[in-house]
């Protein structure tokens, strides 16, 4: 039985690996805010300045002087997209999750999609709709 | 190996007051690093830094402090010491800053160097100095500092053996 092992003839194929290791330098996020109480309006600086304050609440000031941007905002939903250097990320998302409150109402953000690619928040496969 | 590591942070009050050094007090300060802290790396920052935070030693005279902070957070410490820009005592506000001499892993190295570098920085004020009384008093620290380095370095041959001893020689 070794014998046959051995006289085994060597692959035709010879394969080849590509590794892409994406040095991707920012991050995109598809977030919603979402209030206990509905009714309540934020414009786009105010939205931009409650990301901030999260920041700096948990992480200080280093955290709040991180380039963030909101690239789209739509104010009838209150859904952003967001986009942050990659270093960054692990800061940001930990402030959204812990942020609790607006001017003292309640309120969470919704994390929908989080890629370094921003072609990948165009479509969601969980908000496809089957019939 | 399961033993919690610390980091001692040699640090070295410089200011243009004179009175700011002697207001020094290990509390006050304590208190002002752990603000500044919580002040740019916000509440991760004051919590994960001020548990095994500590000033372990408080010159008055010579303005030096050595701070002790766990290993895994030493560097948020280190990062927010140049935010440090005042003291205060009794209301009075005195401009200083924190200069970082020596980040060492255990009290017995911070020694070390502490001693090297006061050493040196007596023979610093030596050339400096404009008056005779003053330069006759350095003259004589620095001597009996020599005699004191001479001593303990026959002290650590004897421990030590042979081979060390001719190396530390040279």
């Amino acid at each position: 039985m070794w014998s046959a092992l051995d006289k085994m003839p060597a692959p035709a194929t010879t394969y080849e690996r590509i590794v892409y290791r994406n040095p991707s330098e920012h991050h995109y996020m598809k977030v919603c805010l979402e209030f206990e109480d509905h009714g309540v309006g934020l414009n786009v600086a105010q939205f931009k300045q409650l990301l901030i304050s999260a920041l700096k609440d948990l992480f200080g000031e280093v955290a709040a002087a991180l380039p963030l941007d909101v690239l789209t905002y739509e104010e009838k939903t209150l859904s952003a997209i967001l986009r942050i250097c990659s270093s960054g990320l692990v800061k940001l998302w930990s402030s959204l999750t812990l942020l609790g409150s607006y001017k003292g109402k309640k309120c969470a953000f919704r994390v929908i999609q989080v890629s370094p690619f921003l072609l990948a928040l165009s479509g969601n496969s969980r908000e496809l709709v089957l019939d | 190996m399961v033993r919690f590591k610390h980091r001692y942070l040699l640090c070295e009050v410089v200011s243009d007051d004179p009175r700011c050094r002697l207001s020094l007090e290990d509390r006050a300060l304590g208190g002002l690093i752990r603000d500044t802290i919580a002040r740019v790396h916000g509440t991760f920052g004051a919590a994960s830094c001020s548990i095994g935070f500590a000033v372990r030693y408080l010159n008055a005279y010579t303005g030096i402090v050595l701070l002790r902070c766990r290993k895994e957070f030493y560097q948020l410490v280190c990062s927010a010491l140049p935010f440090i820009t005042y003291l205060e005592n009794k209301g009075h506000r005195y401009p200083c800053f924190l200069n970082t001499l020596h980040v060492g892993g255990t009290i017995r190295t911070c020694q070390k160097f502490l001693i090297r570098y006061n050493r040196r920085q007596l023979l610093i004020l030596l050339q400096n100095c404009t008056d005779e009384g003053e330069r006759e008093a350095i003259q004589k620290s620095v001597t009996k500092s020599c005699l004191l380095e001479e001593r303990s370095d026959e002290e650590e041959l004897s421990d030590s053996g042979g081979e060390e001893a001719a190396e530390a020689m040279e």
